[in-house]
């Protein structure tokens, strides 16, 4: 089975010539579609680096990168903005959702970027909010609401436009254990639902949840194996 | 289109989660939009008072005088049956002289202008007569001592406007000629250019040929008549042929002994002046405009700093950097069409506060403001014009932003 991503010999530096950073130095990986894939590392190891470069956020120094199959190392600005929007959802730590809008209104963006006609995006939204359990808060601003429904609402928006692959960047870097355990119980069932899902955390616990996990250091890939006791995260703290 | 539609949703919602920010970036354009629909509608509405009460009085007119100061090219009397027997489209002819005087009523003792004129001065006269009539061609032939007075000053000589067959005992010089009132004028309509004041001298009207009778000689020679086109003739042509005829009776061709001014030349020297004030005007207003323009600009870029977040998520989630652009430029030029519409509504209601406190203070120059559709039209275009030229440079800056930049920026 082709890969849904698929990494060859990555290289990213920051400030080249002076003050040389490699952030990413030789990376080649691939995911297949459905996995559940979690990436650590310590702090500055490269994680966000990696996670920017396959949510084509930012463009490598050097490497090749095939998503989906398709070649996407040498796209320009707006192709890439084309690519994010239909084959990626993102999930950042920061929550990143817009104060102006309801979780409705943040819920729909990437699909009024897809030019889904209005009638139809209310309704992804709208399904895609009760499958995250907010579905009687859909017409909160973000700062009515709590950290852990905020990033709901952020997975919401990840999932609504159905894209293949889910990246979440410490999704539960800035919540309290409760709120981080029932995100991780949706990422989980985002995983059963047959969606890939690609987990960045500095958090062994979190990692521990995935089926397989990819160690990075220094910008290189340390490990990657497959976790043979898969386990719910926060199941562990209840026993 | 349904997209363009979008992002005009969200320049919107943006506004209006910023109202208070939105309105004082409005405030530019609201100030400068009123100002210069303020004075274009002040300035058109003089115009048409102008234009309308000097029509009134003068359309049609064609004024002819001798420009030779010996005397000897003097218009006769001759001259005037010559060009209304023998030039097309010509209404009425008449030369007027003048004289001051004096009379007592039981309201008191006046001063009177005596003004000797034609039989056509019926003619002339666009607002008409009230009650009564003008003096006919016989009356002019035989000298009757017969006269034509304003309402205004019947009222001020007799108390009442019922005069017609009352007797007025003029004294010019050291005659007094007795005058029998056959006419009362109607007032002028328009304010603007009756300049009546409590000792203004009573005006009479009555032939010309009664001044015989005060001068012992006949009154033959004018400097200067005045002619009457028809309602369709032209007066350009009226002018040459009269110019014609008259070098031809007084053997003087090509000597522009006898000189004209049209009526309509100084109503277009009028209509010239008051547009060149108007477009002074707006421009000094027009200037605020471009202020405001630099503040919508100065406030979108500050918007943008501070939204370089949202911009980053938006284009994480696959905005491109046309829906961007068009996101705040929209933005923008809907800030300064709203304010324009507001400005529009201000201006107008300015332009009638201004001619209503002016009606108040002077009411001999009462008018009201005339309201340009092209004006508001431009106005509103050149408001959201002013949005989008200032709105393009921090709309750029919005569109241009790296998403990995804009994101990791707090
Ligand atoms: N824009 C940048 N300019 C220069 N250096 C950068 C930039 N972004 C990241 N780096 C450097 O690249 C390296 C990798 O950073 P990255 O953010 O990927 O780490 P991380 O693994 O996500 O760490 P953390 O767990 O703290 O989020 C770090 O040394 C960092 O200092
Ligand atoms: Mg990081």
């Amino acid at each position: 089975m082709d890969a849904l991503v698929d990494v060859r010999d990555m290289k990213k530096i920051y400030n080249p010539g002076e003050n040389e950073v490699h952030a990413l130095d030789g990376v080649s990986l691939q995911i297949t579609r459905g996995e559940f894939v979690a990436i650590i590392g310590q702090s500055g190891s490269g994680k966000s680096t990696l996670m920017n470069m396959l949510g084509c956020l930012d463009v490598p120094t050097s490497g090749e990168y095939y998503l989906d199959g398709r070649d996407v190392s040498g796209l320009g600005d707006d192709e890439l903005s084309t690519i994010r929007n239909e084959e990626i959802g993102f999930i950042f730590q920061g929550f990143n959702l817009i104060p102006n809008l309801t979780a409705l209104e943040n819920v729909e963006l990437p699909l009024i970027y897809r030019k889904v006609p209005a009638a139809k995006r209310h309704e992804l939204a709208v399904e895609s909010l009760k499958k995250v359990g907010l579905e009687n808060r859909m017409d909160h601003k973000p700062a009515e609401m709590s950290g852990g429904q905020q990033q709901r609402v952020a997975i919401a928006r990840a999932l609504a436009a159905k894209p293949p692959v889910i990246l979440a960047d410490e999704p539960t870097g800035n919540l309290d254990s409760k709120s981080s355990i029932e995100i991780m119980r949706i990422l989980k069932e985002l995983h059963e639902d047959g969606r890939t899902v690609i987990l960045i955390t500095h958090d062994n616990g979190i990692a521990e949840s995935a089926k397989r996990i990819i160690r990075i250091m220094d910008g290189k890939i340390e490990a990657d194996y497959i976790n043979q006791n898969v386990q719910e995260y926060g199941g562990a703290k209840k026993a | 289109m349904s997209q363009f539609l979008e992002y005009i949703k969200m320049a919107f919602a943006n506004i209006r989660a910023n109202k208070g920010r939105s309105f004082l970036t409005m405030l530019g354009i609201i100030i400068g939009i009123s100002s210069v629909i303020m004075v274009i509608s002040l300035g058109n509405g003089a115009k048409n008072v102008i234009t309308e009460s000097m029509a009134g009085i003068g359309a049609g007119q064609i004024a002819m005088y001798s420009s030779d100061d010996t005397g000897s090219y003097q218009i006769t009397s001759d001259d005037i049956d010559a060009i209304r027997e023998q030039v097309d489209g010509i209404k009425g002819v008449l030369a007027q002289d003048s004289a001051s005087g004096s009379m007592k009523t039981s309201k008191g003792e006046f001063t009177v202008s005596g003004i000797g004129t034609m039989p056509d001065v019926q003619y002339f006269d666009k607002t008409g007569i009230e009650r009564g009539r003008y003096f006919n061609e016989r009356e002019y032939l035989s000298g009757q001592p017969v006269a034509v007075i304003s309402e205004e000053d019947a009222i001020r000589l007799f108390g009442s406007t019922n005069v017609v067959g009352m007797d007025l005992d003029i004294t010019f010089y050291d005659s007094t000629i007795t005058f029998t009132i056959i006419g009362v004028q109607k007032p002028q309509d328009s304010s603007m250019m009756s300049f009546v004041y409590e000792d203004s001298p009573v005006q009479v009207t009555f032939p010309i040929t009664v001044f015989e009778q005060i001068y012992g000689t006949q009154v033959d020679s004018f400097y200067m008549v005045y002619m009457l086109a028809e309602e369709d003739a032209d007066t350009y042509r009226i002018t040459s042929e009269v110019s014609n005829l008259m070098e031809r009776r007084h053997q003087c061709k090509g000597e522009d002994i006898y000189q004209f001014e049209n009526f309509s030349d100084y109503m277009s020297i009028v209509n010239t002046v008051v547009n060149m004030v108007t477009v002074f005007v707006s421009l000094v207003a027009a200037i605020s405009l471009v202020v405001g323009g630099i503040g919508v600009m100065n406030i979108m870029l500050v918007s943008v700093t501070e939204r370089t977040r949202e911009i980053g998520i938006r284009k994480a989630l696959g905005a491109k950097t046309g829906s961007i652009l068009v996101q705040f430029l929209s933005e923008s030029a809907i800030i300064t069409l709203i304010g324009g519409l507001i400005g529009i509504v201000c201006g107008i209601g300015g332009a009638y506060l201004i001619s209503g406190i002016v009606g108040i203070v002077n009411p001999s120059l009462n008018f009201a403001p005339a309201i340009s559709i092209p004006a508001i039209v431009t106005a509103s275009l050149f408001s959201c014009g002013i949005g989008i030229f200032f709105g393009i440079y921090p709309a750029k800056k919005a569109a241009k932003m790296s998403p990995i930049e804009a994101l990791r920026r707090m």
